[in-house]
């Protein structure tokens, strides 16, 4: 396929997948924050840190918005400063999907355009407004029905296989992400020396990845931190874990070696293969041990790195008359 | 007790019938309404069928169908800020209907001219016969800003200059079609033709099973096969776009998705060794066909204007090598010109020895001194238009110009008389369009599609446009014009043809 459009595809389907778990993130910690008492800078500014937007929400806002829900939450869905806000990521996963109108299905252009329509006019804001988790819910809905849709309405080819490659990228680093809100919250953790503060957080943790129930039916005992950061960062079987995803994306990334030309992605899968051979190497109590920010941050730093390799790889080639041969 | 008894009167006022105390204007034919108010021959079932769903009826399902068109993404662009807003093109649920007999004719006269441009485009870039026989001044043409001198003897594959033409008509007080001008390079607009169709079948879904309205869904396959005929069975097509911030980006989408083809940017072909290659995640990958949307001027910053990045560098090469099909071919601007339009029907006689079928609308060219004194002593009856600018600019419009733009335009054709030809105002015919007011009758123009492949093929139909403000006569998208779907009744036994046969 054109190498630009393989490109929308990836990036279309990173900022929907974007978007979903900013939603899912303000949405836990609402309810987080609700639940749990904890110091009013530790309930938000988390969720700057980890969205990555620490210095630009400095700048634009004093020092104490951010220890102010409703700033950060309004910076994080609507800023178009922020380009990690629901509404940015929307608009450019939108944009892109416009860009490729004639690859995705009437279903899935359809779907987007209704999402991006409900937040650009009153509606979006309205339900804001008057039912917030609501509005996360919607936002949520529309992203997953549109990723579900690429599933149930497109070819299983190329073109596919991109979107899930990014999805599956920045799925993986998003849940590093949210894990590492318990780091910026209540500092390292002490294995089995957790307040009910700490339980609770990471409980919410788990909530927020759609993986409670999974975690129970799987961890036949007492839930703890440890125990917790090891299932959302390395069950394999866990859709959203860390690993999971790093290793549906390569499981994806064969794919398209497979059917194209094999060499044009040798780059990539060393570095995703080196990644997933570090995070099946490790048992918790090492991590733990060392730092689960320090390898939470690995983990992020790694995939930007597989994400600029597949961009040099397959969207952006140097030498075309190289390639002629 | 009291409120339902108002209420079946409330009702029945709310469903009048739609057509209810319209009035065709007395100066201009209605495509419609005879001028005592009567349903033309030939309409009178459509007509029916429309008073049958009501005044109420009529405005609840035009707001489902700008809600599909809004959903849909059938927008253009407005470039008046850097992010661009989107729009809908307004559309307008009162079809406008256009009888077989009179389709027919048109059919017929379309073909004819578009053959003869054909051959026109092959002269002028070529051995130039018609200059010496004299049936146009050669300087009206080579002066064109249309004619690129640098592709002089370079003739395009199957001698097929205008794989896709749109040429726009108008229908005067007496009911004829009138040739209003010829667009030869990257007409646009198809996309709504077909879409319009979509929407009014989700929104009348009983009317089409009951009126019989020709098919318009051949087109985006009528062109690729066009197109494929024109390299080889499994030519690798393309249609090239200047990308998604350009107004008509959807109707590009559209039609790369209708003809099963890949929609490119220049950046994403290059040319090696004068052949076409488009980059792909397997490499480079051979490109046989370009159907291209962007103008002549961008094609390719080695020939033409340098600092384009829209192009591809080399492409005119690898076309002057025959190694790819460029779809319109490059250089048709001097046969679409206003200024060469005046000609056409001489074009016509010259080339197939026959009259045109077609009319056109009277026409000075001001670049002739006696032409130029008719135009300058009667400026408040005419239409001028600058012979470069497109979409409703550069005009003058005579009865409703102030004095100081006659002057300023004046002054203007004086300086540069070439530039400039001008028509005496044709009473455009109007349709019954749904306002605020009910139904009242807006000026319409049509723009049938024509695809030149071994057959020529018109489009059944083409696109309606109307001018939605009230005495308007300006029907362009950019200045306050809607569409409407064009309905082309099929003929007794034309079963096959039938819209809706299939459901």
């Amino acid at each position: 396929m054109i190498s630009r459009v393989a490109g929308c595809c990836f990036w279309m389907h990173r900022y929907v997948e974007r978007a979903e778990n900013v939603a899912r993130l303000l949405k836990v910690n609402r309810s987080f924050v609700l639940d749990v008492p904890v110091d009013d800078m530790e309930k938000w500014h988390p969720v700057v840190i980890v969205a990555g937007e620490e210095q630009r929400f400095g700048e634009l806002f004093p020092a104490a918005s951010a220890h102010d829900g409703e700033v950060v939450e309004e910076y994080l869905s609507w800023d178009e400063r922020n380009p990690v806000s629901i509404r940015s990521s929307l608009r450019w996963g939108r944009e892109n999907a416009r860009t490729i109108r004639e690859v995705i299905s009437l279903e899935m252009w359809e779907t987007l355009n209704d999402l991006w329509h409900f937040l650009r006019r009153g509606p979006g804001r309205r339900r804001y407004r008057q039912d917030r988790d609501a509005f996360y819910k919607r936002v949520k809905d529309g992203c997953d029905l549109f990723l579900a849709l690429s599933e149930s309405t497109l070819l299983d080819d190329e073109p596919l296989d991109f979107m899930r490659l990014g999805m599956w990228l920045e799925r993986a680093s998003q849940t590093a992400r949210i894990l590492d809100v318990k780091h910026h919250t209540l500092g390292p953790s002490r294995p089995g020396m957790e307040s009910p503060v700490e339980l609770a957080h990471w409980s919410a943790l788990l909530y927020s990845c759609s993986a409670s129930e999974a975690y129970y039916k799987r961890v036949p005992r007492r839930p703890d931190g440890m125990s917790i950061a090891s299932f959302l960062l390395q069950e394999e079987r866990l859709p959203r874990s860390v690993l999971g995803c790093l290793l549906r994306a390569r499981a994806t990334l064969e794919r398209i070696r497979e059917q194209g030309r094999r060499e044009m992605g040798d780059e990539v899968a060393a570095t995703l293969d080196g990644l997933i051979e570090r995070l099946r190497g490790r048992s918790i109590e090492m991590i733990f041990a060392e730092s689960i920010h320090a390898e939470l941050t690995h983990v992020i730093d790694t995939t930007m790195g597989v994400c600029a390799a597949i961009d040099g790889a397959y969207f952006h080639p140097g030498d075309q008359v190289a390639l002629l041969s | 007790m009291a409120r339902s008894s108002s209420r079946p009167r409330k009702r029945d006022r709310k469903d009048a019938p739609i057509f209810e105390g319209y009035r065709p204007l007395a100066n201009a034919y209605d495509e419609i309404f005879t001028p005592d108010g009567k349903p033309r021959r030939g309409v009178t079932e459509v007509v029916r069928r429309l008073e049958a769903v009501g005044a109420s009826e009529l405005k609840l399902r035009q707001r489902l169908a700008d809600g599909a068109f809004l959903r849909g993404g059938i927008t253009f662009r407005v470039y008046s800020d850097s992010r661009g807003v989107e729009k809908i093109f307004p559309f307008d649920l009162i079809p406008r209907p256009v009888s077989a007999r009179r389709w027919d004719k048109l059919d017929r006269g379309l073909a004819q001219r578009v053959r003869a441009l054909n051959l026109f485009l092959t002269d002028v870039y070529g051995e130039q016969r018609i200059f010496r026989d004299g049936a146009i001044p050669k300087e009206v043409v080579l002066g064109s800003s249309g004619y690129l001198p640098k592709l002089h003897g370079i003739q395009p594959p199957g001698g097929t200059w205008t794989h896709v033409s749109g040429i726009d008509l108008v229908r005067g007080p007496d009911g004829d079609f009138l040739v209003l001008e010829d667009n030869l390079r990257t007409p646009s607009g198809v996309s709504y033709v077909l879409e319009n169709r979509l929407v009014m079948k989700r929104t009348f879904p009983g009317l089409f099973g009951k009126v019989r309205v020709r098919s318009v869904d051949a087109y985006p396959q009528q062109l690729v096969q066009a197109l494929r005929d024109l390299a080889r069975d499994d030519a690798r097509v393309v249609v090239l776009t200047p990308g998604q911030y350009n107004s008509a980006y959807f109707e590009h989408t559209f039609l790369a998705r209708r003809m099963g083809t890949e929609l490119v940017q220049g950046s994403d072909l290059f040319v090696h060794d004068d052949r076409v290659y488009v980059k792909t995640t397997r490499g480079p990958e051979r490109v046989d066909v370009v159907y291209r949307r962007i103008d002549d001027d961008f094609l390719d910053p080695e020939v033409f204007r340098e600092d384009s990045l829209l192009g591809v560098p080399g492409l005119i090469r690898a076309y002057a090598k025959g190694n790819v099909v460029l779809a319109n071919a490059p250089g048709n601007g001097c046969a679409d010109d206003k200024a060469v339009y005046p000609y056409v029907p001489a074009i016509v006689r010259y080339y197939l020895g026959e009259d045109p079928i077609l009319k056109q609308v009277e026409t000075y060219h001001c670049h002739d001194p006696s032409h130029l004194s008719h135009v300058l002593a009667h400026l408040g009856d005419m239409v001028v238009k600058a012979v470069d600018a497109s979409g409703g600019y550069g005009m003058l419009f005579g009865p409703r110009s102030t004095k100081k733009e006659r002057d300023e335009f004046a002054a203007q054709m004086k300086a540069d008389p070439r530039g400039y030809v001008a028509q005496p105002v044709v009473e455009l015919s109007t349709c019954p369009t749904w306002t605020r007011k009910g139904a009242q009758p807006r000026r319409v123009d049509l723009r049938p599609y024509i695809i030149t492949g071994k057959e020529i093929w018109a489009l059944p139909g083409g696109l309606t446009r109307v001018a939605l403000r009230e005495g308007s006569y300006v029907v362009n998208s950019s200045q306050g014009g809607g569409s409407k779907d064009t309905w082309v009744m099929a003929s007794d036994g034309d079963e096959d043809d039938l819209e809706g046969a299939a459901e």
